[in-house]
């Protein structure tokens, strides 16, 4: 049998730990086909910046990527839904839930089809926090403030009284120390702590609301897919599927201990009543219907998951 | 020169010159733009979903428009040390051999750039940011840009084929006011 | 081929083409294209186009025009003049004043932007005609800007220590801090060495003033400072006070220049309009080639031509500071050619292990690794700052002009290097003092 090569840029910077996971991913391709797929990874910037990858693999420049696809919303609606969505699902295993048992991944699939992509499966994870200059104890105290946030989520706060400030990822320590911004959006809570968040803002709110789940993508060039062996794509699968948990499970693990470190320099964590969250769901949804752009497939989309959030008692 | 040529000439540069004007002007859209940005946020607490967004939206065009019009003005930096040392001759044939270079690399970057921008199009891509705008005619800015190069550079090319005297100038005798 | 022929073919094509005096912008981007279609594929090519999307909405270099912008105001006002007949008037007696009072301004600019391109330019705008007017050695003059102008890296704000931070995980605010002190030595050896030729040889600058200037003059010289200083205070007490980001802090400054411009009456449509075209002329000259750059450090990777200095570095044998050494050196030739961000994402990630594992301090290192950069930034042949500055020469002076006029200043700051090397906690300590920890 033929060996295969092909590039993969992920959007996670090199030396961090989710891009470790990705280096587990290409040597996990790699065991389950005897070394016959070979996949040379890259990290965020070393070819292109992470939101200019969909291109780039689009046109054949590397074979497949991990992306949030939250990057193309601006191009398919449906994106919007599939990446992380503002006020959704709570547990990271209910979102997992939605993409293998509701059809979310053939859904997936039809979005990227579009564009001449194979949507191979999602990393799931668990919430990003907030992290905030003023202690919040309910939705109602952001009312007026200035925050950080990027996306949906921006639109989401918005609505929900935030005066939304969009700045680029690297200046929200400096806005932060500054009082340019009341409260932001970041990273991770072990990646924010690395990034000193601790020392500029004294309040988190975890899990955030405006991420409560995750999910980053393995996405490839349709062409370059059709062409591999079905062992090959049952590797791409296999592996995937194995570094959802693993990743999801590092997070958890992770987060605890970034956690302790965040109280030992005398920051505050705070929940918010999940009954107040299922109010903020309320106003949230309609600003995820608005974000369809009334497009058939986001439409589905969206419908298929609401339709899973009031099963499961989230949404009335 | 021939007069078809010269027209080509006068007619590209003029095209440029313009554009690059256009561009210039832009600075005077971004500064205020940014202004009630930064006063809305601080004095009123009221920050807009569009200001710094439309503030950098606008700066691909401006660097990329003003480009072409820089190749006339031989404003795009180069290493002379060589070419300092070398006979007019030699200048003259590095002169005509650099220029289709340029076009040439215009020329890829249209053939790539060209669908990129068709396809933002058809997907009437948006920022999807609280703003939300269209900013798949941004995009059309990169292939406008290298074909304008691109025909600046043949304008560039012609000067020097045939000896057009000023073509070594840099031309500040069709801008008085960049005559620094 | 090998990597290691791709290296050598990547470096031994960029001089011969840089030799043809084609404009640096398309050296860069057409040897991107030559070397993507015959070593990668040809598909790879769009790579290109999508790095030019990508620089079009980046709102840090939006503080290149917005700078040199002020500059030019600036400078058509008549404040800058004044500015430095008052520091004639002032440290006149003091052999190469204006060159000291240049690196103040670019300390103070420093602490304005993080952005290289938007610092050296507008010196250029701002001192060098000054400088020029006044005799100084055109080398020393484009020197003084190259190094000085270039501290933005190192004194915050600065977008590469932000990068650096978070590529390599530790505390953002401790990696701008530790900058200062760092960038205050820099600054110091720059005002050391312009002190030392002027004593040591005359005729690169200006003889001093012979006569002694009235108090009265001195003290009337005084009001000059008062719009310069205005503006100052405008932008880094936005930046200072969180009204503004660095960037929005840039057209803050603009509009100072404006205010400035329009009490020396010379608001005029014809200044502005002459200023706006200066600052297209030099932003477009930037931004193309930081195009080009940006096309080829992600060839230069996508082909393994950094797997091999990589390689190299890992399996280094020898003692820590050797290994620290060679970091650096790798770190200077990539420097000459690649975009800082992407030097930062190329080596960061495989540099840092190392780094920890050698027992070195984070913050320490990353100051080294700013230093290093900035060397990059200036040492000829193809420091991407000797051509900026170039730009703004006057027709008669060519390249060897910058070539000459920048080494003195890139051995001293290989002498900065080798102070903050040997002597870690000139770079630890306000850090610790500040934020703890
Ligand atoms: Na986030
Ligand atoms: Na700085």
């Amino acid at each position: 049998q033929d060996t295969v090569s092909w590039r993969m840029q992920s959007l996670w910077d090199g030396g961090t730990t989710p891009q470790k996971f990705e280096e587990r991913f290409v040597k996990r391709v790699a065991e389950l086909t005897g070394g016959r797929f070979k996949i040379e990874l890259f990290s965020a910037g070393q070819i292109l910046p992470a939101n200019q990858m969909f291109d780039a693999v689009r046109g054949g420049a590397f074979q497949m990527m991990k992306t949030f696809d939250g990057y193309e919303a601006g191009k398919i609606p449906a994106l919007a839904f599939t990446s992380t969505v503002p006020f959704g699902f709570p547990e990271s295993d209910q979102y997992e839930a939605w993409f293998y048992e509701l059809g979310g991944i053939d859904l997936a699939r039809q979005a990227y089809g579009q564009a001449g992509l194979f949507y191979i499966a999602p990393t799931v994870y668990g919430p990003e926090p907030m992290h905030s200059k003023f202690p919040i104890r309910k939705i109602a105290d952001w009312n007026g403030k200035k925050g950080r946030f990027v996306g949906l989520a921006s639109t989401v706060m918005g609505a929900l009284g935030v005066s939304v400030v969009p700045l680029p990822t690297g200046e929200v320590y400096s806005a932060l120390d500054k009082g340019l911004i009341d409260f932001a959006d970041r990273g991770d809570l072990t990646a924010n702590f690395e990034a000193g968040l601790a020392e500029v803002a004294k309040h988190i709110v975890m899990p955030g609301v405006h991420q409560p789940t995750t999910a980053t993508s393995y996405v490839a060039n349709r062409a370059a897919y059709e062409k591999l062996s079905a062992e090959n794509k049952a590797a791409l699968a296999v592996a995937a599927r194995e570094v959802s948990a693993a990743l999801r499970q590092h997070i958890l693990v992770a987060d605890g201990k970034a956690i302790e470190g965040y109280k030992a320099k005398g920051v505050e964590i705070v929940s918010l009543d999940p009954a107040d969250v299922q109010q903020g769901r309320v106003k949230a949804r309609e600003a995820w219907v608005t974000a369809t752009k009334n497009e058939a497939l986001a439409t589905k989309v969206l419908d298929s998951q609401v339709a899973f959030m009031k099963q499961l008692g989230l949404l009335a | 020169m021939p007069t078809a040529f010269l027209l080509y000439v006068r007619g590209i540069t003029a095209v440029n010159r313009l554009l690059f004007r256009i561009a210039a002007a832009l600075m005077f859209v971004v500064v205020p733009v940014m202004m009630y940005e930064v006063i809305a946020r601080y004095a009123f607490a009221a920050p807009t979903t569009w200001g710094m967004e439309l503030a950098t939206l606008l700066f691909g065009p401006y660097f990329l428009l003003g480009g072409p019009y820089l190749l006339h003005l031989r404003g795009h930096v180069n290493l002379d040390l060589a070419r300092r040392a070398m006979s007019p001759g030699w200048n003259r044939f590095f002169e005509l051999v650099n220029q289709p270079v340029i076009v040439a690399f215009c020329a890829i970057l249209l053939y790539y750039s060209w669908p990129l921008a068709v396809q933002a199009w058809e997907f009437k891509e948006t920022s999807f940011s609280a703003w939300n705008p269209p900013i798949w005619p941004v995009k059309f800015a990169v292939p406008l840009a290298v074909v304008l190069m691109a025909a600046q550079s043949i304008a560039e090319f012609l000067r020097v084929l045939f000896r057009d005297p000023t073509a070594f100038e840099p031309a500040s005798h069709d801008t008085p006011e960049t005559a620094a | 081929m090998t990597p290691t022929a791709i290296l050598v073919t990547m470096f031994g094509g960029l001089t011969l083409f840089m030799l043809t005096g084609l404009p640096i912008a398309f050296v860069l981007g057409g040897l991107s294209l030559l070397f993507t279609v015959t070593l990668w594929n040809a598909d790879a090519v769009v790579i290109l186009a999508l790095q030019i999307f990508d620089t079009m909405r980046s709102e840090a270099l939006l503080g290149i025009p917005l700078y040199i912008l002020m500059a030019s105001i600036l400078q058509r006002s008549g404040v800058i003049e004044d500015l430095y007949r008052a520091m004639e008037l002032w440290f006149g007696r003091v052999r190469g004043g204006l060159a000291i009072g240049t690196v103040v301004i670019c300390v103070i600019m420093a602490a304005m932007t993080g952005v290289v391109g938007a610092a050296v330019t507008a010196m250029g705008v701002l001192a060098l005609p000054e400088m020029l007017r006044r005799r100084y050695d055109p080398g020393l003059a484009t020197g003084t800007i190259c190094a000085a102008g270039t501290l933005g890296i190192l004194i915050p704000p600065s977008v590469l220590t932000i990068v650096y931070a978070v590529t390599a995980q530790i505390s953002i605010g401790k990696m701008l801090i530790a900058g200062i002190v760092p960038g205050a030595i820099l600054a110091a050896l720059y005002i050391a060495y312009i002190l030392a030729v002027s004593y040591l040889k005359p005729g690169k600058v200006p003889a001093a003033a012979v006569e002694r200037v009235p108090l009265g003059a001195k003290l009337r010289s005084l009001r000059s400072l008062v719009l310069p200083a205005l503006i100052i205070v405008m932008i880094l007490g936005s930046i200072f006070f969180g009204v503004a980001t660095p960037t929005e802090a840039a057209a803050v400054g603009v509009v100072g220049a404006m205010i400035a411009a329009a009490l020396r009456r010379r608001l005029t449509i014809d200044n502005l309009s002459t200023a706006a075209v200066e600052t297209l002329k030099a932003t477009a000259m930037i931004l193309w080639i930081t195009i080009g750059a940006k096309a080829y450090v992600a060839i230069f990777t996508g082909l393994g031509g950094a797997d091999t200095l990589m390689g190299f570095i890992r399996d280094l044998n020898v003692h820590p500071y050797m290994v620290l050494a060679v970091m650096m050196l790798v770190l200077i030739f990539l420097g000459t050619v690649l975009d800082e961000i992407g030097i930062i994402l190329l080596t960061v990630p495989v540099f840092l292990p190392i780094v920890r594992l050698l027992g070195f301090d984070e913050v320490w290192f990353g100051v080294l690794y700013a230093i290093t950069i900035q060397m990059g930034y200036i040492s000829p042949p193809f420091g991407y700052t000797l051509f900026y500055i170039k730009g703004t020469l006057p027709k008669h002076l060519g390249m060897d002009t910058v070539y000459r006029g920048i080494v003195p200043f890139f051995l001293l700051q290989v002498l900065g290097l080798l102070i903050c090397a040997a002597f870690p906690g000139l770079v630890t300590w306000l850090p610790r003092l500040m934020v703890g920890g």
